[in-house]
């Protein structure tokens, strides 16, 4: 607009000095007109010139405008946003104070302590011949488990049984039922490091390895072999144990050192009849309680375990104890075990235990209780037959002696029992037992055949 | 002499390529020696790390090892994770089990572990 006005004042000039000359008539030379052309086509391109750089700048702040716009309309866009995240976040904030927290999650490291109870428990139903059928046991075995740390457990194990047969408390019955508690196990475990592991207390005794696996649940005939009778189930005392692994194939070494209480004597002599294996602590000449003897016994067992993989492996174990048992600390007991396991896939299990023990008595001279047991079982899965209730059943069998000797020869006695048995397994903690065992000794006491139902439950 | 000077010119050109080819080979054969030896080093490791690898036992593989042997095979989601740590140290003492075993299976069982 201002080129154009001043562009059309130049002309308006010029037309005004064009209409005034003429009155003059003064003649206009070549010259004159010429200069002044070119002043009028100087001041016109400088005029151009300046149009054009008005243009120009007519063009970027065009741009610069419509940049400003575009600005203008992103920052519409991201506070619309930022109103609407805000009002969500209103919203929530509202509906959060209106729930009630349930189950507050908690935060922090997890706990040190824990405490569980498992174990097992069992019913039993029995024919023996002579006698008329019943149900003949029930027992209920808790194992109360308390770890303090990663590397230390108080654990205890309790048998609460109610069993038919023994002496009752009513005299004028030939037989009646009791009712008894047991501590069958009660210790401190304390693991130092990988490797050693200190035990104390009301010991499992690894002489062999029945004592320490022979749950109700999982010893599948319900009845203990025989020979295990000559042997101390547990002791009071401490043990250092642990394993250490040889390769990275699952195979290893283990072993276990003890002292414990030891056998004792029930009656302060060394006869024969007098030997306890329960224990040392007892009832003293004088009337207390105390040790009858100062000096425990010692044991200890090496084990070797080797799998070749899952579910095949054997495993060996040798083990033993001795110590004095009489009062006046002159008669040794002593005993050896030798224990083997052997699984061939997960069907087939072959077990058992060679058990001798050696004791010095003051009526028959040196006496060597001893026996072996071996069991096999073979569960119906492995005929991979396509009916699922055979699927659940496994096979068992057990052949157990028990010897009695001493070296007069003035003492022999002997027990044979062949077991068969079937096992159903409801779940794999719950499981229907029934065996018949033919025993045959001359002892009246072992001289029996029998039919025994066990239900059992591991929890 | 035209003829002589691109003669020239095509032979040393000839000569050139050559020499750079036969350099470019001998770099190959001396790396490829290099690489075989270094191999040849590396096989026995190798196959002892294979070797490793393949004996290195998982959780589960341990469990099927360790925990079928006295009872039937226990579920994971029977117990809780720290339920399985004091199991663990029980079963640890009465089975023998190496502490390094132990670990791997209660991780193996802690996975699938129940919620209390």
């Amino acid at each position: 607009m201002k080129i154009r006005s001043q562009i059309l004042a130049v002309l308006t000039a010029g037309c005004a000095l064009g209409l005034a000359l003429p009155l003059r008539a003064a003649p206009v030379d070549d010259e004159d007109f010429k200069a002044f052309k070119d002043s009028v086509t100087k001041r016109l391109d400088l005029l151009e010139k300046t149009h054009e750089q008005d243009q120009k700048i007519i063009e970027q702040d065009r741009k610069v405008h419509e940049q400003d716009q575009q600005e203008i309309q992103h920052l519409k866009m991201r506070l619309d946003e930022t109103q609407k995240t805000a009002t969500d976040a209103q919203q929530k904030a509202e509906a959060a104070s209106q729930v009630q927290p349930v189950h507050p999650i908690p935060e922090g490291p997890a706990a040190t302590h824990n405490f569980m109870v498992v174990g097992d428990a069992e019913v039993q139903f029995g024919k023996v011949d002579g006698s008329h059928s019943g149900f003949t046991l029930a027992d209920f075995a808790p194992i109360f488990l308390f770890r303090a740390r990663d590397n230390i457990l108080f654990e205890a194990g309790f048998d609460v049984r109610l069993q038919n047969g023994s002496t009752g408390a009513v005299p004028a019955h030939d037989s009646g039922s009791g009712t008894s508690v047991g501590l069958s196990f009660a210790t401190l475990d304390y693991m130092y490091n990988d490797y050693l592991t200190f035990v104390a207390g009301d010991m499992l005794l690894p002489l062999g390895t029945y004592s320490e696996r022979a749950a109700g649940w999982l010893n599948k005939i319900p009845d203990d072999p025989m020979p295990r009778s000559v042997l101390p189930g547990s002791g009071v005392g401490a043990q250092m144990r642990g394993a250490l692994p040889v390769g990275a194939s699952g195979q290893s070494l283990s072993y276990s050192v003890y002292g414990a209480n030891g056998p004792s004597s029930m009656d302060i002599t060394g006869n024969s009849t007098s030997l306890d294996l329960g224990g040392n602590v007892g009832l003293k000449s004088d009337g207390s309680t105390g040790n009858l003897h100062g000096s425990p016994g010692a044991g200890g067992r090496v084990g070797w375990f080797y799998p070749w993989k899952a579910h095949y492996d054997l495993e060996l174990g040798v083990s033993g104890q001795t110590g004095p048992w009489d009062d006046m600390e002159h008669r040794q007991w002593s005993a050896g075990v030798l224990d083997a396991a052997l699984h061939l896939g997960p069907y087939v299990e072959v077990k058992g235990e060679y058990i001798y023990t050696w004791v010095e008595t003051d009526d028959i001279g040196n006496w060597h209780p001893h026996g072996w047991w071996a069991q096999a079982g073979y569960k119906l899965a492995g005929l991979n037959l396509d009916l699922p209730l055979i699927n659940n059943f496994e096979v068992v069998g057990r052949y157990d002696n028990l010897r009695n000797f001493n070296d007069a020869g003035t003492i022999f006695r002997k027990a044979d029992r062949y077991t068969a048995g079937l096992i159903y397994y409801l779940t794999n903690t719950l499981l229907l037992e029934g065996d018949y065992e033919m025993a045959s000794s001359d002892d009246d006491g072992l001289n029996h055949n029998r039919l025994v139902f066990q239900f059992s439950f591991g929890f | 002499m035209k003829r002589l000077s691109s003669f020239k010119r095509r032979f040393f050109a000839g000569a050139g390529l050559v020499v750079v080819a036969a350099s470019l080979c001998g770099l190959t054969l001396t790396g490829a020696s290099a690489e075989d030896k270094t191999s040849k080093d590396a096989k026995p490791e190798k196959k002892t790390e294979k070797k490793a690898e393949k004996k290195k036992l998982t959780g589960a593989e341990l469990y099927a090892i360790h925990c079928n042997r006295c009872h039937p095979e226990r579920y994971a989601t029977e117990r809780s994770a720290a339920q399985w740590k004091t199991l663990m140290v029980h079963m640890r003492v009465r089975a023998n089990l190496p502490a390094e075993q132990a670990k791997v299976i209660l991780k193996y069982l802690q996975e699938d572990a129940g919620t209390p």
